[in-house]
């Protein structure tokens, strides 16, 4: 019983035939983007003004930010509630995109000769044919805004499809029985564990559009997300008077049996193989939280080949609570017959209490894989001012930890845009220590020698920057102030810098 | 008022702590705004009764170091688009040159010794402050004013001119990954000599820069800023040697400014993260509308100067002094509501700590 997700270019008329077609042929349910924008307008969603803004400009304010996380989430509560025994068919302009992170799921693509395109639309739109080339062109360029806005993805990047067709040479009935062929395969029936996965997309998606039809918490700009029923959401400091009634407002929420509510301007997400509250590490990260009224997001990152009895399908993000129950966790070998279960999930439950009475929880799970995972698993919720990576890839020796840890780093602040830092770094770069106390003494004692330098020998120095002797000087005058000007706005800088680092504020 | 050596003042410890009061307030601004802070600090200094060109001189030496360390910061932050500011960089030089050779040119084709020999100078920059920051300030509270009266709380910075430049796709277009925007050569090229120009003639290339890159290119916020800083630090580079090549550079100036400037601009930038977006631009034009009145007052001091007004001298310590207030006012104002918002903000961070956490007596 699988999920199908179709692609197609503009004018959308094949992908919607073949869905069409599969539907028929299968009597799976079957939802086209237009009827999803139709249910979107009748609720209320501004889509047409998050289009135009999205298509016209890159520069998003944080209500239409808003307004694209409804639009998803009003989407996935869509699509989710039309999935009746785990299938579903679908096509639209970015349809393989939805329900990112979870396998299990056919996405297709649709390759349509550009003639065949020129042809449905211009008889649709009744247009003539160069005309409608250009008009198809521009389409296509704004449906790659969207795709990048919304998505954070490429329309192009081939890799986001299970299975491309080119309709050149194949008719779509023979497209509808190879992708129903294709569909009944293992592969692309839903694991108990994406299964899962979906549950949460969906709870979590309620969750926000529960939020934004409640009148106390409408308009919020809020961080949701779900695992294993749990509901944690983060809220500005300056919505500190909303924090109750988020919380009653989800406790009516059907499906959430705990929800976390954590006051935070931002958030720090820290990955890690193994996490153990009493090290210094997790001291340094809840820290800096602190200083910056940060909530820290927790992620276990398990390298795809140690994670046992696991096949390639089986490795995606695991769910885990707030308070570290396990939903569905395989754990391999002889199972206990007993209540307790064996769940060795890295010392990431106890970091999370530990978070949680702290104040500073944004929630915490397993990701097995890496950079790409990753990046699935977090992208509807980007908001982090930074990512610290701990020890990871722990299996390796400690060069290729250092380098697999290193491009796992690029990959994730290409993607994100955030600052990514190496908890070895994070006290040098953030945080005040012994080294940097030392190094405050050092610098401001050199400083104090270039001013008393500077300020007891005023005559010779201006005379050599702009009076006499500059005019026989004037190139080696302009170099040397070239020159000495940054090294004291450096040396300085630093000081200033550790200094307020000192008081904590940075 | 008393010079040292050529055209270098006097610097007594009053003047000293003015100096680093200016550098300090113009680094809080600088910090919050974004974009320079030489609005205040160059005026303030033309007040202390330095010359026009020395205080630009001075200011775009300090403003090289200071966008060294700054952009060096947002670069880490993954802020600083190279590739976008390299091609502002190619066509800023052209600007630059051309305020300094203008500036030169006034300040030594002048006749008249000391303060009446900068005046042609001093009433040029004076000119041009006025009438590109007024309109800069009055496009920014326009727009302010504009979304409150649409009701939006937190909508950003206006669109109509990014839009209407999308549709320039005069090849070369550009892709700059980091902004990540899509801009014709040839709607660079403008923003990159206006940027230069301004930044070598009253030492603000920022307050063009950052608003043109937002307003005209559709650049985010914090990328303008990373970007502008590590492109001030190459103009403010060529244009620090420029100036120094001259001899107008005066360093205890720069030194001084460093003082209170980088302090200044942690606050300012602490600021940034804890205030909303209108309030920062609405701030901002308020305290440069203020500026433009200061700079605007000391108009005719100038004209007197040179001749082509006829006037009282003993009206000079006037005009000074009124244009002195309106420039501490607006930049004390400003700094002050800015420390405000920080120290309440600090106050609460530490009070953050806050996680409400309900479970379901039933779990479905």
């Amino acid at each position: 019983m699988p999920i199908v997700l179709i692609t197609s270019p503009p004018p959308h008329e094949m992908g919607h035939a073949l869905a069409q077609n599969l539907a028929d042929d299968t009597g799976w349910p079957q939802y086209s983007r237009g009827q999803l924008v139709e249910e979107a307008h009748a609720h209320g969603i501004k889509l047409s003004r998050l289009e135009t803004s999205i298509i016209k400009s890159p520069v998003i304010s944080e209500q239409l930010a808003r307004e694209k996380e409804l639009y998803l989430s009003f989407v996935t509560d869509m699509l989710c509630g039309e999935i009746e025994n785990k299938n579903l068919i679908y096509s639209g302009r970015s349809g393989h995109l939805l329900f990112p992170g979870v396998r299990n799921i056919l996405r297709v693509g649709l390759g349509v000769p550009i003639e065949i395109r020129i042809n449905n639309a211009s008889k649709k739109l009744g247009m003539p044919f160069e005309k409608t080339q250009d008009y198809l062109k521009y389409l296509d360029e704004d449906i790659e805004k969207w795709n990048h806005y919304v998505h954070r993805e490429q329309a192009s990047d081939r890799s986001n499809y299970d299975l491309f067709l080119n309709l050149e040479n194949l008719s779509l009935a023979n497209a509808s029985v190879l992708l129903q062929k294709t569909a009944e395969l293992t592969d692309f029936q839903l694991s108990d564990k994406n299964l899962s996965l979906l549950e949460d997309l969906h709870l979590a998606a309620r969750a926000r559009l529960h939020l934004a039809r409640n009148k106390e918490t409408t308009g919020l700009n809020l961080g949701i997300r779900a695992r294993d029923k749990v509901v944690t959401v983060t809220y500005m400091p300056r919505q500190e008077s909303a924090a109750t009634s988020i919380s009653q407002a989800l406790d009516s929420l059907e499906g959430c049996r705990e929800n976390l509510c954590t006051m935070a301007e931002t958030n720090i997400l820290y990955i890690q193989e193994q996490f153990n509250p009493k090290t210094d590490d997790l001291g340094q990260v809840t820290q800096l939280a602190k200083r910056w009224g940060a909530a820290v997001e927790l992620i276990r990152l398990v390298p795809k080949e140690e994670e046992a009895g696991s096949s390639l399908e089986d490795l995606r993000a695991e769910p885990l609570s707030a308070n570290g129950r396990n939903g569905s966790t395989y754990t391999g070998g002889v199972e206990d017959d007993g209540p307790e279960i064996n769940t060795d999930d890295g010392g990431l439950s106890e970091t999370l209490e530990e978070l949680v009475a702290m104040g500073r929880s944004a929630g915490g799970y397993t990701v097995a894989g890496a950079g790409r995972e990753i990046i699935n698993a977090v992208k509807e919720n980007n908001n982090y001012s930074l990512v610290i990576l701990g020890n990871l890839f722990l299996s390796k020796g400690p060069q290729a930890s250092t380098r697999l840890t290193r491009e796992l780093g690029l990959t994730l602040h290409d993607k994100l845009r955030t600052p990514v830092i190496d908890i070895k770094e994070l006290k040098s770069e953030f945080l005040f220590g012994k080294a940097q106390a030392f190094k405050l003494v050092m610098f401001t004692l050199i400083l104090v020698c270039i001013y008393g330098l500077v300020f007891n020998f005023q005559k010779p120095i201006l005379n050599v920057i702009g009076g006499n002797l500059h005019e026989q000087w004037k190139w080696a005058a302009a170099f040397g102030l070239a020159i000495f000007v940054p090294v004291v706005a450096y040396i300085y800088g630093t000081v200033s810098g550790l200094l307020l680092k000192l008081i904590d504020i940075d | 008022m008393e010079y040292i050596i050529a055209n270098f003042i006097q610097i007594n410890l009053s003047t000293a702590l003015q100096v680093i009061l200016l550098g300090f307030i113009g680094g809080v601004l600088s910090g919050f705004i974004g974009s320079g802070g030489a609005f205040f600090m160059t005026p303030g200094m033309m007040n202390l009764g330095v010359n026009g060109v020395v205080a630009v001189a001075s200011n775009i030496t300090h403003k090289f170091g200071k966008a060294m360390v700054g952009s060096h910061k947002h670069g880490k932050a993954g802020n600083v688009d190279k590739k976008l500011a390299a091609y502002i960089l190619g066509t800023a030089i052209i600007g630059i040159q051309i305020a300094v050779a203008i500036n030169s040119f006034l300040f030594k084709g002048a006749s008249g010794h000391g303060v009446a020999k900068g005046a042609g100078s001093n009433l040029y920059i004076s000119l041009v402050f006025a009438i590109i920051l007024s309109f800069v300030a009055v496009s920014m509270l326009k727009d302010v004013l504009g979304s409150s009266k649409s009701g939006s709380t937190d909508s950003g910075p206006s669109r109509k001119i990014v839009d209407a430049m999308a549709k320039i796709k005069l090849p070369p277009v550009i892709y700059f990954k980091v902004a990540d925007i899509t801009v014709s050569l040839w709607v660079l090229m403008p923003i990159g000599i206006a940027t230069g120009y301004l930044a070598g003639t009253i030492g603000v290339g920022g307050f063009i820069g950052v608003p043109a890159m937002i307003y005209v290119l559709g650049v985010p916020t914090a990328v303008a800023a990373g970007t502008e800083l590590y492109l001030a630090m190459f103009m403010g580079a060529y244009g620090a040697l420029s100036y120094a090549f001259q001899g107008f550079v005066d360093i205890r100036l720069t030194m001084l400014m460093y003082l209170g400037s980088l302090i200044g601009i942690y606050l300012g930038v602490y600021g940034v993260k804890v205030v909303n977006e209108r309030y920062i631009r609405m701030v901002t034009s308020l305290i440069i509308l203020l500026c433009v009145i200061s700079r605007a007052i000391a108009i005719p001091m100038y004209l007197r100067q040179l001749g082509l007004i006829d006037i009282d001298p003993a009206y000079d310590v006037y005009f000074n002094m009124t244009s002195k207030f309106f420039l501490f006012f607006s930049g004390i104002s400003g700094c002050l509501l800015i420390l405000i918002n920080v120290i309440r903000a600090y106050m609460q961070r530490r009070g953050i700590q806050k996680t409400l956490r309900v479970v379901k007596s039933t779990a479905e």
